[in-house]
């Protein structure tokens, strides 16, 4: 029997790229393949391809043996190929009926929708995945693993042969993920072929059957998930082996610089504290929705704080704005760098000197010369890979983007760099760059606090390990010699523990 | 499929003929190309008019006519520069006439005082929209719909029919001219705002952080620009450029009427977008938003010179604007 989908000699080239080249591989009817490689591998291109987003540039595409020609996202569709996107695709202000049928919308006498058997059929399809979402809701209000679920159930709603995730975990949180892979699972069983585009080996461990590699946009390698490990997917990806070991520098630990007492900034946040010391790295570990980023932001001052104390190096500080956290020697690098962090638009001069606005001019001149300067040194110590310090930001790699975020904050010299999601979206080999200089920065005496999510590169980075759960920070770890176990013990136990309170009200208050 | 991508690419780029090349070098700047244009409208109609277009008194009436959209234009490319944009500049420049009519004319004070009260009338209705944009929150388009309506109903409200005349020695600061050209004082004001304001945002510390604004304004905000602060001022210098250029034109006809600037807005804010600005925001210069009032002032010089007719000018300008907009798919440093 011909494989669902086969794929020979693809190529696709972007101005002065080469996006794909020359890749082939086939997937059978039911089988989970995931698609791996580092940012800019081509493995999103390959995706969109197959999901008629983009078009091929040369090769053949097949599907049950059959050979496609023009593939458009409209013969996708037909073809039963459907694409959750990265970005998503949902419209937030529409319910999830309407989503589901955009544009498809059951009809009833002169073309009106008719609503109840939209619904009704949503129903249908969310409960083929397991699931009980109300299909009269909007969009709007979902968490954003409903979202995901919505899109499958939303490419489900045609005769579903290919399923396309591209990254569907990157908002979700564990128990989201375990609920998704029972979703992508079950679909699998019933005989949809899954492309599984991620970043996250320990995803494709524990859900996919087989694994493609991608580097530089050509084929580096198929391998059967239970026949291969996490080292030599590393190495196909990055063509060396790379490990996050702990660096024992014997970094000198300095004096206090951040003192944050009993913060106080609801929803989110309900009396958190930390301490960070110059030269040190405090992770800040926890479940998403824990409140960690919106506890920095609270120091930082980009969100409002009802009460507690913010000293930096023992001097009381009242942030109103981020000016005021930044006047405090305070840098924020936010988790998302393109919506919150980065001008896209503009070139690496002007990014990297949006914060030090006055130190790059001349009396009221804006000095391109000095900013250029500025530029040209963070590229070269941060490496970042450009053809020249003009180039827009939109168009580098998501590492180099992380990069030059970390050069903005770096610009300005702060004694107190908070970074939120230091690696997200950034692959192996710039991962292991990002840290080196996050390293380099607590040596110079910098205090760092880092929010991050992946616990091994918490335990990786951490002198010490700060928990928070439920907007409370709840105990502390030092980063030598603590487990993963630890941290997720620390982060959840307290969330079960709180869950009982709230289930006798009365008691609590009493 | 055995070239290097380099190489490939160096083969494509001989291929392009030299129309492709001239096409992308003007989609690089909208200025040069605005730039090109005006030169090539003034010498056509040099050549096929040498009667009536380049005669001294035909100049002097298009660059006196163009003065207050230019000024405007101006407050209005930092605005967009800044990704918002002020929809009120038409009812806040007759509303700012107006006062300055009543207090030179119906009250009898100085011109002077008159002269001033109508800009702070102007920064007045600005700083109004400024605070109704950066702290009620509401979008910048369903405020200053709202403010164009307000403020002409104050007009009104104010001066029923207007103010005329007003007084000779408030006239004089809009028909002083220079020995010279003999151009009126408005004109001499544009040019100047253009030359201080076309340094001050292009190389200025504090104006170039409208660029990050409007580049992303959340980025911004986090990078320590205090962007509703900044926002404000803009709209301040908006209000207070729309109050000049009320007071002068008022000035410059001894006559406050209730009616100016109808519709002014729409012309200042085609000109700013043929001048490259973008209603994203994060681009464009106060040399393209003149460059811009300049071609549109010489179109419309043109059709009333070759007597096509008024009727047929909105249909030119509308088309340059498309045909401006469309060259930036063209852009070599554009992004995919």
């Amino acid at each position: 029997m011909a494989p669902r989908l086969k794929i020979n000699g693809l190529s696709k080239f972007f101005p002065g790229v080469r996006a794909l080249d020359d890749v082939s591989m086939s997937v059978e009817a039911g089988e989970i393949r995931a698609l791996l490689g580092e940012n800019g591998a081509g493995k999103s291109t390959l995706g969109k391809i197959v999901a008629g987003v983009y078009s091929r540039d040369q090769g053949t595409v097949l599907v049950d043996g059959a050979e496609i020609g023009t593939l458009d996202e409209k013969a996708a569709g037909d073809l039963g190929i459907g694409i959750v996107h990265q970005e998503g695709s949902l419209v937030p202000q529409l319910s999830v009926a309407e989503n589901i049928f955009a544009g498809r919308q059951p009809t009833q006498w002169l073309g009106q929708v008719n609503v109840r058997a939209m619904r009704e059929q949503a129903k249908a399809l969310i409960a083929q995945l397991g699931v009980a979402i109300d299909p009269a809701l909007k969009v709007s209000v979902l968490s954003p693993a409903q979202a995901q679920i919505v899109e499958i159930a939303k490419a489900l709603s045609r005769d579903l042969r290919v399923l396309i995730l591209d990254e569907p975990t990157a908002a979700l949180t564990l128990t989201e993920t375990g609920k998704l892979f029972d979703v992508v699972r079950r679909l699998a069983g019933n005989g949809v072929s899954v492309i599984y585009v991620s970043h996250r080996l320990a995803e494709i461990f524990s859900l996919c059957h087989s694994v493609t590699v991608l580097k530089d946009g050509r084929l580096a390698g198929t391998r059967q998930v239970a026949e291969t490990s996490t080292d030599e997917l590393i190495r196909l990806m990055v063509g060396r082996d790379v490990h996050f070991s702990r660096s024992a520098t014997g970094r000198k630990i300095g004096e206090i610089v951040l003192e944050a007492q009993d913060l106080d900034a609801p929803p989110l946040v309900r009396s958190a504290s930390i301490i960070v010391r110059a030269g040190e790295i405090v992770c800040l570990a926890g479940l998403i929705g824990s409140g960690r980023s919106e506890f920095c932001e609270a120091i930082f001052g980009a969100r409002r704080r009802h009460g507690g104390q913010i000293r930096i190096g023992g001097t009381a500080i009242d942030p109103k704005g981020p000016w005021d956290g930044k006047h405090a020697g305070i840098g924020m690098v936010p988790e998302d760098r393109k919506a919150a962090g980065l001008f896209l638009g503009m070139d690496i001069v002007n990014n990297v000197a949006a914060t030090v606005l006055s130190r790059v001019s001349s009396g009221a001149n804006f000095s391109n010369r000095k900013a250029e300067a500025l530029a040209r040194n963070f590229v070269d110590e941060l490496r970042i890979a450009t053809p020249s310090v003009r180039q827009i930001v939109g168009n580098l790699s998501g590492g180099n983007q992380q990069k030059v975020l970390l050069a903005k904050w770096l610009a300005m010299e702060p004694r107190l760099l908070i970074v939120d999601e230091p690696t997200r979206g950034v692959d192996v080999g710039a991962r292991s760059e990002i840290y080196r200089l996050l390293r380099a920065l607590a040596d110079k005496g910098v205090a760092l606090l880092v929010v991050s999510s992946d616990l091994p590169e918490v335990l990786a980075l951490a002198d010490r390990i700060v928990v928070m759960a439920e907007g409370r920070t709840v105990g502390e770890l030092p980063g030598d010699g603590a487990s993963e176990e630890q941290v997720l013990r620390l982060a959840t136990r307290y969330t079960a523990s709180v869950a009982e309170v709230r289930k006798q009200p009365d008691m609590a208050e009493a | 499929m055995q070239i290097t991508q380099p190489l490939a690419e160096t083969a494509e780029r001989r291929r392009e003929n030299l129309f492709v090349r001239i096409v992308r070098r003007l989609a690089d700047s909208r200025e040069l190309t605005l730039f090109v244009l005006v030169v090539v409208l003034a010498l056509a109609m040099s050549i096929v008019y040498p009667n009536n277009f380049p005669t001294a008194s035909n100049m002097r009436a298009v660059l006196l006519n163009l003065a207050p959209v230019g000024m405007l234009v101006c407050g209005m490319m930092l605005l967009m520069i800044g990704g918002t944009f002020d929809l009120s500049v038409g009812s806040t420049l007759a509303f700012s006439g107006v006062w300055a009519g009543v207090v030179a004319g119906w009250w009898g004070w100085s011109a002077e005082i008159a002269v001033l009260i109508g800009i702070l009338v102007g920064a007045l209705c600005g700083l109004v929209n400024g605070l109704i944009v950066t702290r009620i929150g509401i979008n910048a388009l369903i405020a200053t719909l709202g403010t164009l309506t307000i403020y002409r109903s104050l007009t009104y409200v104010t001066a029923g029919t207007g103010v005329t005349p007003i007084s000779d020695a408030f006239a004089e600061y809009g028909r002083a001219a220079d020995p010279l050209f003999r151009i009126q004082s408005p004109f001499w004001a544009m040019l100047v705002l253009v030359l201080v304001g076309g340094w001050l945002v292009a190389r200025t510390r504090f104006f170039r952080q409208f660029y990050f604004i409007g580049g992303n304004p959340r980025a911004a905000q986090l990078s320590g620009i205090r962007v509703d602060r900044l926002i404000l001022i803009g709209f301040v210098i908006m209000g207070a450029l729309a109050g000049l250029a009320g007071v002068l034109g008022a000035a410059r006809l001894n006559s406050a009427v209730v009616n100016a600037g109808v519709g002014i807005e729409l012309k200042v804010i085609t000109a700013t977008v043929l001048g490259g600005a973008s209603l994203k925001g994060g681009e464009g210069t106060i040399l393209g938003g003149i460059l811009g009032v300049l071609f549109i002032a010489l179109i419309e010089n043109a059709m009333i010179i070759n007597a096509i007719g008024v009727f047929w000018q909105g249909l030119v300008v509308g088309l340059v604007l498309l045909f401006a907009v469309s060259l930036d798919r063209f852009k070599t440093s554009g992004r995919a």
